[in-house]
């Protein structure tokens, strides 16, 4: 009798054993049910909207590609595609040459694992300020009469204000790097603190100096480091409309200054068309940057 | 044989705590020398001090009759392998073996066919054929442990410093590793300095045993005079192998927590903390009654358990003053006797089988 309830007990226990893994997909649906509302639809819709009809004040779910037609042959849209490569090229290369090596010093000269977090919690700082006052405080900073001009002026470095500082393509790089440039600063350190210091000091043993030590192992060791940051720094640079939009006076215009103006003046074909190419744009650099390497091997 | 490393006085201290105590040291050439030390003793200091990863304090050391202690470590002609094996983990085997012949900053080489010729007669030597094109992540703990030394053999060192070298490959390995190690540095000619906090692996290992102990060589000597011929109490205690008693030397006898013992013609050596010390294997253990002869030399315990391991048993006594007394009984003599739980035997050894510190 008892042996026939172990013999069930156990058949059920196998049973459960078996439905298990279709138990555990449970889990996954308020993740799929949230994004399929909130991400894929809407972006779906996104596309679906670019090829409506757009008039002056209204839209229609005419199907025409007029608005792409408009997009692609017109100089300001082409041009801010440009803009926005451009500056996104210039930033992630001047975050990676700012932060590389804050991060080389904190990640492996700083052998305090205290020392370590703190100094990373300083290059958070900035953050705790909002965002917008944080861009506004660069233009007291670079402004003709600013702090940066006054100071040249002063020593009698520079006769008359350098007005290229602000308002500007220049003043929007220098402060989407500031603002960015944590974003590399974190990932790499991560990675530079994972390198056990035997292994410099093997490749020390075995003869190399520093710059070799530097080229043949730890840049390759930090690499994931850096295509995790440049991925969030491109994401988010890519995406940028409010920093342009403070410290360039408008003139410089990026993919995203292009939506919010489309969306404000009701030309939601037009913004639709920009958002759709700014999607593909930011898909295909991630996709690059995941291709340098294998970040499934790395983390 | 000629003396390659030359130590002389070398002092080390972090803070309050005195790492190296004045090191004396002189090794010869074509050797392998195993460095036995409990952990806290100094050893990975000392190794690290003469690769040049630390600077002495003070002292000399001088290689092939040239002072280094001041130069880098890479120009000190010294290898070193790391208890880790700290293998480059984006490099292939080939490739972590190659990278001192290539990356070295003196002479370089550049010459293709060169490298790949020395890593291909290196990866022979250590037994990695066939896994030149491995991630070094994939391969098992001796196959890294082979390539940490085949790195470090083909840039053709003058010696070659081992820290701990077994101690991260299990049982089973180390055992097989320890021939292999000889045998890759017989077929190299260069000197081995091993260190290790296993007592059995020094004394298997080494041509030369130095035993360190809390910053200063304690001993140097071959495994067989380490063993038998201790230099030190301490010595005896890392051993692992003898009993010893505190106490003092009174009237031509030894005077201990448990009695006094006559000594013989025995063998005194010098020591600062008088000690007496029996070997776990000279001791016979006897029923209460037996009789003694003259030169030998009895005490009572009670039997507290004992341990199998194969060839021998090891059986553990209380002493009246509560200290443990061990004694090992090598089954090849005789069959392992059962004794009675807190039965008292009478503990017995030979006169001039202890040895005496005073």
């Amino acid at each position: 009798m008892s042996m026939m309830a172990v013999a069930e007990q156990t058949e059920t226990e196998t049973v459960a054993e078996k439905k298990s893994p279709g138990k555990a997909l449970w889990l996954l649906a308020p993740g799929v049910i949230w994004m399929t509302l909130f991400l894929v639809l809407p972006i779906l819709m996104m596309v679906y909207v670019s090829f409506w009809t757009q008039t002056t004040f209204t839209i229609e779910p005419t199907l025409t590609l007029k608005s792409w037609i408009t997009f692609f042959t017109s100089d300001t849209y082409l041009g801010a595609l440009w803009t926005t490569v451009r500056i996104w090229l210039i930033v992630l290369v001047a975050t990676v040459l700012v932060g590389y090596p804050a991060a080389l010093f904190v990640g492996l000269f700083v052998k305090n694992k205290a020392l370590q977090t703190v100094l990373l919690v300083l290059c958070v700082i900035p953050f705790w300020t909002s965002f917008l006052i944080r861009v506004l405080a660069w233009r007291p900073m670079l402004g003709k009469e600013g702090a940066i001009n006054m100071i040249l002026m002063n020593l009698g470095i520079t006769d008359a204000p350098i007005e290229v500082l602000l308002f500007s393509e220049l003043s929007v790089i220098i402060g989407m790097t500031q603002i960015y440039c944590v974003f590399m600063v974190g990932p790499i350190a991560f990675m530079l603190g994972r390198i056990d210091t035997s292994i410099i000091e093997a490749a020390q043993d075995l003869g190399a100096g520093f710059w070799r030590i530097f080229r043949t192992i730890i840049l390759p060791l930090s690499m994931p480091g850096v295509v995790v940051g440049a991925i969030f720094v491109s994401v988010m640079v890519l995406g940028e409309f409010a920093t342009s939009a403070a410290l360039s006076g408008r003139k410089v215009n990026l993919l995203g200054n292009i939506i919010v103006t489309q969306v404000g003046s009701l030309k939601w074909a037009f913004a639709a068309v920009a958002g759709v190419v700014l999607t593909i744009l930011m898909g295909a650099v991630v996709a690059a940057l995941l291709r340098v390497v294998d970040l499934r091997k790395e983390l | 044989m000629s003396t390659v490393l030359q130590l002389k006085n070398i002092t080390k201290t972090y803070g309050d705590m005195r790492a190296l105590n004045g090191i004396d040291l002189a090794l010869p050439g074509d050797a392998y020398i195993s460095l036995l030390g409990p952990s806290g003793s100094g050893k990975t200091t000392l190794l690290r001090v003469i690769a040049g990863f630390e600077q002495p304090d003070g002292g000399a050391i001088l290689f092939d009759g040239k002072r280094i202690d001041t130069m880098a470590p890479d120009k000190r002609g010294i290898g070193f392998v790391f208890q880790n094996f700290a293998l480059f983990p984006h490099l292939s085997v080939a490739q972590n073996i190659a990278f001192g012949l290539e990356n070295r900053d003196v002479e370089p080489s550049t010459d293709r066919r060169l490298i790949d010729a020395k890593v291909r007669d290196i990866i022979s030597l250590v037994g990695l054929s066939g896994l030149e094109g491995r991630a070094v992540t994939q391969i098992s703990g001796g196959q890294r442990q082979r390539v940490a030394l085949a790195r470090t053999l083909v840039t053709e060192p003058r010696m070659v410093l081992l820290d701990e070298p077994l101690g991260a490959l299990d049982a089973n390995l180390r055992a097989r590793m320890r021939a292999e190690l000889r045998a890759i540095r017989e077929r190299c000619g260069v000197t081995f300095l091993h260190v290790t906090g296993s007592e059995a692996e020094a004394l298997a290992m080494g041509d030369t045993v130095l035993v360190l102990e809390s910053g200063r060589i304690a001993q140097s000597a071959d495994s067989d005079t380490v063993y038998n011929r201790p230099a030190s109490p301490a010595v005896a205690r890392f051993l692992n192998c003898y009993n010893l008693f505190p106490g003092r030397i009174e009237g031509g006898a030894f005077v201990g927590g448990v009695g006094r013992f006559a000594l013989g013609p025995a063998v005194t050596a010098r020591s600062a903390s008088p000690a007496y010390a029996i070997r776990y294997d000279r001791v016979s253990v006897r029923p209460r009654d037996a009789a003694i002869t003259e030169d030998e030399i009895r005490i009572e315990a009670n039997f507290v358990a004992s341990e199998y391991s194969g060839a021998a048993v090891n059986s553990f006594f209380a002493l009246d003053d509560g200290r443990v007394f061990e004694v090992e009984s090598h089954l090849s003599h005789a069959a392992p006797e059962t004794y009675a739980e807190q039965g008292r035997y009478a503990l017995v050894w030979k006169r001039e089988d202890a040895l005496v510190y005073a």
